[in-house]
């Protein structure tokens, strides 16, 4: 059975910090890491392989520097890498970002199953992966918590909220992985000195058979316009004391002082 | 000079630190109570591949440099657990299996150390010595093609864990020779092997440092590792790879002490300020940083020529003179740092001062490196 895991390098902060001027991600001195969500993604196709053989084959777009997100995934112990990086992929939006990663599934060709992070921690759309999916033609099953092949069928466990779900589709399919599911195994020492080996081929427009006109910043629909921080209005807590009536005609009095009453 | 750590050693530190975090984090309260280890933690090392790092990969090792191996090592230091022993000393007995022993030997021992079924132990110190291991009086007698052993090991490191220990004895058919110490590979589970409970230590809970009591313990013949007679210098070599070892042990506890002060010193208010605004502990920030920079450095250069083949005795002694106490001084500050709180079993700086005083009297005296690292620069006078 062969997977394909798509992961994206983000900045290793919780709160990224903005450009007010280009609107652009502050990345200076900021170390990069592999997107949380997508090392459960990594664990998950692992699993699978330890379970039903076969291979898995991680692919990444982002700038050069992706290659080190790549040999990390390489460490965990996937058998592959695929870099996707070119100046012409700068700028894409969900769209032009699904749009490049479908190109390239279709260039490897033969594969079972894609799988996606539910969401990338600075872009949080959550929209790649169903993206992608929607590009290929494939069933999709989000919010995974659980994956099983039966007889040739992909079973998932799926969170949504209250409700487990579960879900049979045909393979070739693409799932995307909670965050609380898989958890993420520790490099072994020796894959780590090995994932240093292996070769990771770069693939460029011209490797991928697509329109240049849909790659990158023009092909993406979706413009950023403005980023900014919400100003916030800092004032004074007070606490009222005392029973709930108590409370609730004093706050009563003091919103009436306010004239907000 | 290159200072920067290839990409391969970063990521091998970011696994460590991985790995200490899912694994070692969160069973150290209990390890600290119960004075003891799980029976599988070695097993979790092995699963990170963190065994036998320095073996090669056909006897189930990894094959790696002994510059990572210690910078794993400073990464379970920096927990403040005992948990770099275990790991640790598999590390180091293997080595020197793999250095000195016989194919039919390597085959028959590595791979256990390597995959975690068995505990490693080395075993020169008895009751009446310690520093002086010519003074061994443990014996080891032929009986045909096997060794009868006897008399009694003392604070031996996981003594009382199933697996294998080089041993020192004193070999009686060679006795009046010159070199008169056989190293043997005890299996921990022979007959006539027993041991006592576990030396109540000041720190290192869960050290597992017990006494070995070798009743006519029936050794086989193939159980000897090098030349028979060739003990004394299996034991310096294996001594002077783990002052090394030590040493980085100390620089994660170092690092971890230094962390938890510039923590600590950025939340503690005192008299209306927080206390890093005082001066003084700046300073004493300043000091901690810049002796464990230094121990630091003066650790990976002496991983390095030992990487480049080096003889490493002299220098590693010369290590090991000034980072025990230079690290045993950046607890005692992170301690005093602390105030009240630094001296309570709560904060994680009180063990840190504890775990660091054990390196001035383990695997050679700081005593005895100094004899070695002082009589070395005089007789390369002569
Ligand atoms: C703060 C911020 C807001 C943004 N808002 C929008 C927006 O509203 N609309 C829009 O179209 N774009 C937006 N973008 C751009 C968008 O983040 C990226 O350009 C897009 O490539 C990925 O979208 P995402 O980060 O939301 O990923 P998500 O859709 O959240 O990621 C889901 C999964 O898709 C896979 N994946 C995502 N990116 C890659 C990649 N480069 N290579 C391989 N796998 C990948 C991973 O498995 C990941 O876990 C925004 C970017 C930022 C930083
Ligand atoms: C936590 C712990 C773990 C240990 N693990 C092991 C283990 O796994 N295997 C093992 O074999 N041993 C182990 N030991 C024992 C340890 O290696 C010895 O304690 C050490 O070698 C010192 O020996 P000693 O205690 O007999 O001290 P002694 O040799 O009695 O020395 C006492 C004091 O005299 C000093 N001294 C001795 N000789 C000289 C000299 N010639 N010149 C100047 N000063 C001198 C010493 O420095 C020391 O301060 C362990 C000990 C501890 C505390």
């Amino acid at each position: 059975m062969n997977i394909i895991v798509c992961i994206k390098q983000v900045p290793d902060v919780t709160e990224v910090s903005w450009d007010p001027e280009t609107g652009s991600l502050i990345r200076k001195g900021i170390p990069s890491i592999i997107n949380p969500n997508d090392k459960n993604a990594i664990e998950a196709a692992l699993q699978l392989r330890e379970m039903n053989g076969g291979e898995v084959t991680v692919i990444s777009m982002g700038p050069s520097q992706v290659e080190e997100a790549l040999r990390e995934a390489l460490g965990m112990g996937v058998d592959r890498a695929i870099q996707l990086t070119a100046k012409q992929f700068a700028g894409s939006d969900t769209w032009a970002t699904a749009y490049t990663l479908g190109l390239a599934m279709k260039k490897i060709g033969q594969y079972d199953l894609i799988i996606c992070g539910k969401e990338a921690i600075d872009g949080m759309t959550a929209q790649v992966g169903p993206q992608l999916a929607e590009y290929l033609g494939l069933p999709q099953l989000a919010y995974a918590m659980h994956i099983e092949v039966v007889d040739s069928k992909v079973r998932v466990k799926q969170k949504l909220g209250d409700l487990d779900r579960l879900l049979e589709a045909p393979m070739p399919a693409l799932i995307t992985v909670e965050r609380e599911a898989y958890q993420p195994r520790v490099a072994p020492m020796d894959t780590i000195l090995e994932a240093y080996g292996k070769e990771i081929p770069v693939w460029k427009p011209d490797d991928l058979n697509g329109e240049v006109e849909n790659f990158g910043l023009t092909g993406s629909p979706t413009k950023l316009r403005k980023v900014y921080t919400p100003k916030l209005i800092k004032g004074k807590i007070e606490m009222l004391e005392g029973g709930p009536e108590d409370v609730a005609r004093k706050f009563i009095g003091k919103l009436k002082e306010k004239y907000i009453l | 000079m290159d200072f920067n750590l290839s990409p391969e050693s970063k990521m091998m530190v970011k696994a460590a630190k991985d790995f200490c975090e899912k694994e070692i984090g969160p069973i150290i309260d209990e390890i600290i109570e119960k004075d003891d280890y799980p029976d599988d933690l070695l097993l979790s090392f092995a699963k990170a591949r963190m065994l036998g790092l320095n073996i090669p990969k056909e006897y189930g090792g990894v094959g790696t440099t002994n510059l990572n191996t210690i910078l794993i090592t400073e990464e379970l230091g920096k927990t403040g657990s005992v948990c770099a022993y275990p790991m640790l000393m598999n590390n180091s007995t293997a080595e020197t299996i793999d250095y000195w022993g016989s194919e039919d030997v390597k085959k028959e021992f590595l791979p256990p150390l390597c995959d975690g079924s068995a505990y490693a132990s080395t075993a020169f110190t008895e009751p009446g010595t310690g520093s002086d291991p010519r003074a061994l009086t443990t014996t080891a007698v032929p009986d045909g093609s096997d060794f009868i052993v006897n008399g009694t090991k003392r604070y031996i490191t996981g003594g009382n864990k199933k697996g294998y220990g080089v041993f020192y004895f004193k070999d009686e058919a060679l006795k009046g020779e010159k070199g008169d110490v056989t190293a043997f590979i005890v299996d921990k589970s022979s007959e006539g092997y027993t041991t006592s409970a576990p030396w109540n230590l000041m720190g290192l809970e869960g050290m597992n440092c017990v006494d070995v009591f070798l009743n006519d313990v029936r050794v086989p013949g193939s159980s000897i590792l090098g030349e028979r007679g060739n003990g004394f210098k299996i034991l310096l070599r294996w001594i002077a790879g783990e002052r090394i070892q030590q040493a980085a042990y100390m620089v994660g506890l170092g690092q971890a002490a230094l962390d938890e002060s510039v923590k600590y010193l950025g939340e503690r208010v005192v008299g209306g300020k927080p206390m890093g605004f005082m001066q003084g502990f700046q300073w004493m920030l300043a000091e901690m940083k810049g002796r464990l920079e230094a121990c630091r450095y003066l650790t990976y250069r002496a991983a390095c020529l030992q990487d480049e083949g080096n003889a490493i005795d002299i220098d590693s002694s010369e290590l090991k003179v000034f980072v025990i106490p230079a690290i045993q001084e950046i607890t005692r500050m992170a301690l005093q740092i602390h105030g009240s709180y630094g001296y309570s079993k709560e904060y994680k700086v009180e063990r840190l001062f504890r775990y660091a005083a054990h390196a001035g009297v383990v695997a050679s005296s700081s005593e005895i490196n100094k004899t070695i690292a002082g009589s070395a620069l005089l007789k390369s006078r002569r």
